[in-house]
């Protein structure tokens, strides 16, 4: 431990502290250990004690084709990826500095190991050495620079600039716009990231950032080659990955073949992943399952569930998330841009109800405030319950006391989407809001959903509460889509991300929970649980909380 | 005959070129939106407007359609947006899949067909004809979404003997033809059946036929020999409408079978307004309505003498 010590964050013995008075759990624990630079198997020998791995006693076989059933999207620019379909196919190929596993714990990855100054603003990260990319070269710091560099490059274009924004400034391009206004332009601030040596980078963040190797688990943070400059990088895709991309086509089939080279972490039982893409159909992928012809798939929705169960030698799989959908109102559009109106869409709906009516009660209530109760800073606040009589009062107030007509957009597929909509039209009728629900097919919402006036988007699963609140709520950032901005909101999420001490952190999130649900631009009805499925000849994989396929350990009986 | 063809063909290609321009109004009149769909939510207005510069979506409409038409002509459809690869690349491999589908389906379903059709017309009536009847009465009336599932219960879930997805990953299987091929031959054979049939039973009640029965040829050679090559006339052009039928027809069973035909493509585009591969798709579409029309009007012409020119 002595070693250890030299190099740990001074918050840690106060962890133990905590964990041993039972404000934390031991999950928390190894989660707050892991973001301050403790190694997860270091955290849980800790606390005494390692996650069982089921198949940790079977002799892992190698060889072997593992087929996987899931969409295959385009993948030319991993830095836009804006699907975790298009991560999975890369994953193999190009992979993470940082991986989250099955226990929401964010491990090392391509970086060995990293740590933190005490203000959380200055982090290192030592890059694993030795590790070759395809084509030959060695993996280091000028990979992850020109990485980085590309991603927080405003042409780019990349959802990163969000997940980094600590390590950007915003700078008047000179140039005005047709209303007068100067252009502004986000990159990379000067200084924000400096190259130690070959294999250590250090990020100096212009203010505290908890999240930050989260953040580097994502699926758009994938490292590419440093020659990658754009262009489409599955027709020449370098990597350092385990395996190699060997065929790709778009909506049918993605090829990963094992490299004849060994891989960085050691054994890399199967020879090939294939990834066959059944359409939108659910039935077809049941079909696939029932006649073997996939082993596995990305998600297994609650109505396939039954069926799935019911086939001999398939097993399900459930990981409890911070998956949710919400149904945001875009502050900056009528009739959403009065506050009142939307405090009455909340406080018509009943959330357990609509869990347990539209995902058989298989996840928790949501509470508009996106930050789940798996998240280790998730502070609990008051339920909000359901008031038809407070509804009513407040749709008067805002001028709408002879009804209100609204639309909302939503997705066809998945089904419990649509589902939650309807669910919540049912529930707006008694307090006279008229809720028409436009279904559509998922690449004509995501077309428009950054701009439609009120829309169900389904957000994934994110290690912190800090993280989604980043990339969501904060003012400006790429992926807000309710054009919500609350210059206190953004204080004290500013605050949260500087906190490492869990319990500290919960109290200002308790603070920035209640903001945005008074603000009540989402109505965020629950969390889903997320379920895979899997051949039982299929060992040693898992529903992750993301879809995120870490097949590398896998293998088949 | 020849001025009877070059008008058909004509008036072949005045329907295509109407209902290009058709779909180029309404699917590109708004230059704004294809460059929202073409670079996606994340582009700024900067890019879309050079963007629509550079494509030259700012020239005047029927200049942008012209030049758009002579693309189509020079089998250069454009970029899709989903593929983000040229869209000839992508269409014709998925046309020739969706082909060989149809050519199982046909070399099952114009014999059977045709076979029933006559068994059941020669004999008006008789306890084989209803039989016929009605089995092709309940088959057509079954829709493809409900025998798709209907059949993978059996051959599939029940039996386990035949493969659930036909997406042919590993290079071609004839198995997993099957149960795509056999939706399509139940739902349309019955249909076929019942024209021919219709056709052979009026063919039988003509006086030469009562002729050749009562002048006491045998009846077997009063079928082949005599009723026929008329009573095939009505059917050939019945057979060649079902070319245009499948195109659709096709669309259900590739999406339930997750076949990677034209079908399943036409839907995905529609469904992720892929707008150059619409376009690419619906003219494909319409000119195999138009071809198997004009080539059903030439041959009804050519095998009916009663309506041949001179």
């Amino acid at each position: 431990m002595t070693k250890e010590d030299k190099t740990t964050h001074p918050h840690i013995p106060e962890l133990v502290n905590q964990l041993k008075k039972g404000e934390i759990d031991r999950r928390q624990f190894v989660q707050s250990a892991a973001v301050l630079g403790v190694s997860a198997t270091a955290a849980y020998a800790m606390v005494g004690a390692m996650p069982r791995d089921a198949h940790a006693q079977d002799s892992p076989k190698f060889g072997g084709n593992l087929r996987v059933s899931m969409n295959v999207k385009e993948v030319s620019d991993p830095a836009i990826f804006d699907w975790g379909e298009k991560g999975n196919v890369a994953r193999h190929v190009i992979e993470p500095l940082v991986q989250i596993d099955k226990n929401n714990v964010a491990q090392p990855h391509l970086a060995e190991s990293w740590n933190v100054s005490e203000d959380l603003k200055t982090w290192t990260f030592n890059l694993r050495k030795g590790v070759k990319w395809s084509n030959g070269d060695e993996f280091g710091s000028d990979d992850v620079i020109a990485n980085f560099e590309r991603w927080l490059d405003p042409a780019t274009g990349s959802s990163n600039q969000g997940r980094f924004s600590a390590m950007t400034e915003t700078v008047d391009t000179g140039e005005k716009d047709e209303n007068g206004k100067a252009k502004m332009s986000t990159k990379m601030a000067s200084g924000a990231l400096e190259r130690v040596d070959a294999h250590t980078v250090r990020f100096h963040l212009n203010r505290p950032e908890l999240s930050l190797p989260e953040s580097m688990a994502d699926y758009p943070a994938l490292i590419a080659h440093r020659s990658f400059e754009g262009g489409d990088w599955s027709k020449n895709a370098i990597g350092t990955g385990a395996f190699s991309l060997d065929r790709f086509g778009v909506g049918e089939i993605a090829v990963l073949k094992k490299r004849a080279d060994a891989h960085w972490n050691g054994d890399v039982y199967l020879d090939q992943i294939t990834y066959v893409d059944n359409g939108d159909d659910p039935a077809a992928e049941i079909a696939a399952f029932a006649s073997g012809q996939v082993d596995t798939n990305y998600q297994t929705s609650v109505e396939q569930i039954p069926t799935m169960r019911s086939l001999p030698n398939i097993e399900v799989m459930q990981a409890v998330t911070a998956q949710t959908g919400v149904a945001r109102m875009k502050v900056t559009e009528a009739p959403f841009d009065n506050v009142k109106v939307r405090q009455a869409i909340q406080a018509c709906l009943d959330r357990s109800r609509i869990l347990e009516v539209v995902y058989s009660g298989l996840g928790a209530a949501g509470y508009d405030d996106h930050v789940a109760p798996v998240h280790p800073e998730h502070a609990e606040l008051a339920p909000l319950k359901q008031d038809y009589a407070k509804a009513k009062r407040l749709l008067a107030e805002a001028g709408h006391a002879n009804g209100l007509k609204i639309r909302i957009d939503c997705v066809a597929n998945p089904t419990w989407e649509q589902n939650t909509c309807k669910a919540i039209a049912e529930m707006l009728k008694p307090a006279g809001i008229d809720l028409e629900i436009n279904i559509m097919p998922g690449g004509t919402y995501w077309d428009r959903w950054l701009s439609t006036p009120f829309g169900f988007t389904s957000w994934t699963h994110r290690a912190l509460g800090v993280q989604v609140l980043n990339l969501a709520y904060r003012s400006g950032v790429a992926w807000n889509e309710t054009s919500y901005s609350n210059p206190e909101f953004d204080r004290l999420l500013d605050k949260a991300g500087g906190l490492a001490d869990v319990t500290e952190r919960r109290k200002v999130m308790a603070e920035i929970q209640g903001v945005l649900r008074d603000d009540a631009v989402i109505a965020q009805t629950f969390w889903r649980s997320v379920f895979v499925s899997r051949s039982t000849r299929v060992k040693n994989i898992y529903a992750q909380v993301a879809f995120e396929h870490h097949f590398n350990k896998a293998w088949l009986a | 005959m020849l001025f009877f063809i070059a008008k058909r063909v004509g008036l072949m290609i005045v329907t295509m070129l109407i209902v290009s321009l058709l779909l180029f109004v309404l699917l590109e009149l708004q230059p704004g939106s294809v460059a929202t769909k073409v670079l996606g939510p994340y582009s700024s207005e900067e890019q879309r407007t050079l963007w629509l510069e550079a494509n030259g979506y700012l020239e005047p409409l029927w200049t942008r359609y012209l030049s758009w038409l002579g693309g189509m002509l020079t089998g250069d459809f454009g970029e899709s947006v989903r593929f983000k690869a040229p869209v000839a690349d992508i269409l014709w491999p998925r046309l020739w899949n969706t082909a060989i589908l149809a050519f199982w389906t046909f070399a099952i379903l114009v014999p059977l067909s045709l076979t029933l059709g006559v068994l059941a017309g020669m004999r008006e009536g008789s306890a084989l004809d209803r039989a016929i009847s009605i089995t092709s009465i309940i088959t057509t009336s079954v829709p493809e979404f409900a025998s798709a599932v209907f059949l993978s219960a059996i051959f599939v879930f029940a039996l386990g003997i035949l493969p659930g997805t036909s997406g042919m990953t590993d290079g071609f299987d004839p198995l997993q033809l099957v149960l795509p091929v056999m939706v399509l031959i139940l739902y349309d054979v019955g249909y076929v059946t019942r024209m021919t049939r219709a056709s052979m039973a009026e063919v039988m009640t003509t006086p030469y036929i009562r002729t050749a029965v009562l002048k006491g040829l045998p009846f077997g050679r009063v079928v082949f020999r005599h009723a026929l090559r008329n009573a095939l006339i009505a059917p050939f052009t019945v057979i060649m409408l079902q070319v245009n039928w499948l195109l659709s027809g096709v669309i259900v069973v590739e999406f339930f079978f997750a076949y990677k035909g034209f079908g399943g493509l036409l839907l995905e585009a529609s469904l992720n307004q892929d707008i150059f591969l619409i376009e690419a798709c619906t003219m494909v579409a319409v000119f195999v309505a138009v071809t198997t029309q004009t080539l059903a009007d030439i041959g009804y012409t050519y095998l009916n003498p009663r309506i041949r020119l001179a």
